[in-house]
């Protein structure tokens, strides 16, 4: 019964749990979700553009060898209702670290997701793995 | 022993109203238009079930998921399938044309594209606001997503020269307190609620808002297309208000390089697995 119980509360969660919905494309195409990274830099530039930002980072790896990296995220208008501010909060030379997952490529650009501001500060730059790309269940049922 | 009994309904009634009048949850009335009409006007956030300004609702669960956790799953964005929402009536042909484009991982979303997003996904996706401006004789509907807008007239008929397109050709009409939303006239270029959800250009949509208090506006669609499902197709969103949040500009073509991307992904091969 406990494990019945449980199992429906479950349940209750997936269906109540508040979900607003995004839009625009897929995650699933471009990122992998079983590739997640967390990366410190330095920002070299940011594209603060629709439909989507993007920001570099140079990052050094053990080697002293420097990569630059490409992040993908929000659009202006979300960053600016998620906290962002344009030129201020984002700017080249400054140190961060993101978390997000890399492209299935393998190569060095990434869907971000959380941001670390130098100050310690945590703001998103991007929705969570997975975003537009269906789900686990097409909209038709499969027989 | 009725006296006791109504006297008992009153206690309820006024503990209820007690409840409601207070707290972060507090119910207030929807407010009325000069007609006696519910008041729509304001700017809602769909998909979301949350009171408060946009900042308090998105802080916890909202925008991108949890909102606290990086890495938690997503939540469901305008193509994916809620847990409690029954299959698309799609005939067996088309269903498999939908399950072609899940398969395919939505890479051929027409928003990809930059186009609009049709109805009633427009509505009902929760990352960019939409404002509600009413008269007495139009509502007129602007969504930040992709810019579009709709105006809607309240006492004249549909015009016989439509011309097909994203958002269709509505005329609307008060059910008692709802307002009743009929539309044609569409093309068959958006993607209706999950991906892959063609249509043709005879969908008719028929929405209806109830602002059943202040914050909320329950929306029910029905969506109806002869040619590919074997019934209409039923869905329900809310809208929330978010006083204080104002729509933003969004040109989607400014630098939109996924294309070109998904071209170069699909000549590599990729397998799109999940």
């Amino acid at each position: 019964m406990t494990k019945g119980f449980a199992a429906a509360g479950v349940l209750m969660s997936v269906v109540l749990l508040p979900a607003p919905a995004r839009a625009h494309h897929s995650f699933g195409a471009e990122y992998d979700a079983n590739k997640p990274i967390t990366l410190t830099g330095v920002i070299t530039k940011v594209e603060w553009t629709n439909p989507h930002s993007h920001f570099y980072l140079d990052v050094t790896d053990s080697n002293g060898k420097v990569v630059n990296w490409k992040f993908e995220g929000y659009n202006p208008a979300v960053l600016y209702r998620v906290g962002w501010k344009k030129d201020v909060t984002l700017k080249p030379g400054d140190k961060i670290t993101v978390f997000g997952w890399q492209a299935r490529d393998g190569g060095p650009w990434a869907h971000s997701r959380e941001i670390t501001l130098a100050d310690g500060r945590k703001l998103f730059f991007g929705p969570p793995s997975g975003t537009g790309d269906g789900g686990n269940s097409p909209a038709v049922e499969v027989k | 022993m009725r006296a006791p009994a109504v006297a008992l309904t009153l206690v309820v009634s006024f503990a209820s109203l007690a409840a409601q009048s207070s707290g972060p949850n507090a119910k207030s009335p929807a407010p009325r238009a000069s007609d006696g009409k519910p008041d729509l006007t304001g700017v809602w956030q769909g998909g979301s079930t949350q009171r408060g300004s946009w900042e308090d609702a998105n802080t916890g669960v909202g925008v991108g998921g949890s909102g606290r956790n990086p890495t938690a799953p997503a939540a469901l964005s305008s193509n994916d399938r809620p847990a409690n929402r029954e299959g698309a009536p799609y005939q067996p042909w088309a269903a498999q044309k939908v399950l072609e484009a899940f398969n395919r991982r939505g890479i051929d979303d027409p928003t990809a594209r930059c186009l609009p997003a049709g109805i009633p996904r427009t509505i009902m996706l929760g990352l960019f606001p939409q404002q509600i401006v009413q008269t007495p004789t139009q509502i007129v509907m602007l969504y930040e997503y992709m810019n579009v807008y709709r105006v809607i007239p309240l006492t004249s008929t549909r015009p016989d020269d439509m011309i097909p397109s994203y958002m269709g050709t509505s005329i609307g009409r008060w059910d008692g307190d709802t307002l009743v939303v009929d539309t044609i006239g569409f093309n068959d270029k958006t993607w209706l609620a999950g991906t892959g959800t063609f249509h043709t250009d005879g969908l008719h949509t028929v929405e209806r808002y109830t602002r059943v208090d202040k914050d909320q506006i329950n929306y029910e669609v029905t969506l109806d297309d002869p040619a590919v499902f074997t019934k209409p197709w039923t869905l329900t969103s809310t809208l929330m208000l978010r006083e204080g949040t104002r729509l933003q500009e969004m040109v989607c073509a400014e630098n939109n390089i996924d294309l070109d991307r998904y071209e170069k992904l699909l000549e590599g091969g990729v397998k799109f697995t999940r």
